[in-house]
């Protein structure tokens, strides 16, 4: 049940309110579902919609989304083209004109898809409470502090690659999502970062897939025995979308079409 | 808990009502402002029954608390005939028999509204993934999808022959 709904003008306030209690309310594509079952326990809910915090700047490499950034806003910027998919992939429409960049790194497995792609981008995470900012690495447990941003340098033309496997084309939970970012220098991989969506109960940062890519050609071979170094940092859920076997079983797949492209 | 004077814009016209906490955009339209067109389905933003548009984009308005939207404009269903004439995207759901129970009805045609403004000319692909958060459990979608082709077709139509008349 909800007690009271504060639409707050700044981050400051926001943040008092939070300090109190409240929980802070992005587009409400997560809680508020929650909330409308009219059975959940009193709850005050700061929305941060007129906070300031939706806007997007892109200074030469450097890229900086404010955390009330709605998936869609991403999704019709033209500088962010390489999130174009990523968001695309996430929900439906309606949704995507709610639901928040920030509020996506609180979205729990197998959803969370910008998530994913924002560890592999290597994105920093800035937070604020009550005794000060903090700044974390996106994929790290964020404390129930605010988001107000994240920020990552767009990665050289051609290295960001992107796969979501789901039931359906659009509107449909995770299955295996993979997001990477892949250098090559001479037909070797000289650095590799790669992460993973559907196959736990967070966001996977496959650190064996990508020591076994670098230093070798980026061939299926290598890539199949990248797979399977990585099938131990594998964790999945059966769910109704998929099986933990049948997510295990193709993530191979979809790691070659994500970092091939067939 | 405290309740709250709200003001939209809703199809054009200034209101105002009061909000409680709990009261989500979707039930101020319906159970303070009357407009019965947007539906409670899911109450989880799932099935799109209560799509409306919100300074233009389609929402699902009942996963928004009326408080955070203080000042928007919001169209409906209702707002989209023109007295008794009915929009292009109306007309051609009737047409193409795109409704059958008529439950998301009112959901699919804002989704499609949203669409045509921003893109007058959608292919097939680009139709389902504007409805792709809008559930029908009776048509199959296609009819719903050709109904959409169908109404962006019209609108084209009709804009060429305004250009030809603003020309004579």
């Amino acid at each position: 049940m909800l007690t009271e709904v504060h639409v707050p003008d700044d981050v400051d306030a926001a943040v008092r309110l939070v300090s109190s209690g409240a929980r802070a309310l992005g587009g409400g594509t997560s809680l508020m579902p929650w909330l409308n079952d009219y059975a959940s326990p009193p709850t005050e809910l700061v929305s941060l919609r007129r906070a300031g915090l939706a806007r997007i700047d892109v200074a030469g490499e450097a890229v900086t989304i404010g955390a009330a950034t709605t998936l869609a806003q991403v999704e019709q910027d033209e500088r962010l083209e390489i999130l174009n998919p990523v968001v695309r992939s996430i929900a439906s429409v309606p949704v995507r004109n709610l639901a928040t960049v920030g509020g996506n790194l609180f979205a729990r497995q197998p959803h969370g898809d910008l998530a994913v792609a924002l560890v592999a981008l290597d994105a920093r995470v800035t937070l604020v409470g009550a005794d000060g900012s903090r700044e974390l690495p996106a994929g790290d447990d964020l404390p129930p502090f605010i988001v107000t941003r994240v920020a990552f340098a767009l990665p050289a033309a051609g290295t960001f690659r992107y796969v979501k496997a789901a039931r359906r084309r659009w509107n449909s939970a995770s299955i295996v999502t993979v997001a990477a970012v892949v250098t090559e220098s001479d037909g070797v991989v000289t650095a590799a970062r790669v992460a993973l969506g559907g196959v736990g109960p967070r966001v996977v940062r496959a650190h064996a897939v990508e020591a076994a890519l670098v230093g070798g050609p980026l061939t299926e071979q290598a890539i199949g025995v990248a797979a399977e170094a990585g099938r131990s940092e594998l964790a999945p859920a059966d769910d109704a979308y998929a099986s933990a076997w049948y997510r295990a079983r193709v993530f191979p797949v979809h790691l070659r079409r994500a970092l091939l492209g067939r | 808990m405290s309740v709250k004077i709200v003001n939209l814009k809703v199809n054009g016209v200034d209101k105002a009502f009061m909000a409680r906490p709990e009261t989500t955009l979707l039930l101020a339209l319906r159970e303070q402002l009357g407009l019965m067109g947007a539906k409670r389905g899911c109450a989880q933003g799932a099935c799109g029954s209560c799509t409306v548009l919100l300074d233009g984009a389609p929402v699902v308005s009942c996963l928004v608390p009326a408080a955070t939207v203080d000042g928007g404009d919001v169209a409906t269903v209702e707002g989209l005939a023109d007295g008794r004439r009915l929009s292009d995207v109306q007309q051609a759901f009737i047409d193409g028999f795109a409704t059958q129970c008529g439950f998301c009805t009112p959901g699919m045609i804002m989704s499609a509204e949203a669409l045509l403004a921003r893109n007058p000319d959608p292919t097939a692909d680009e139709v389902n993934e504007a409805i792709s958060g809008n559930v029908c459990r009776c048509t199959g979608y296609a009819p719903i999808v050709s109904a959409i082709l169908d109404a962006a077709q019209r609108r084209r139509e009709r804009a060429e022959g305004a250009d030809q008349e603003a020309t004579l």
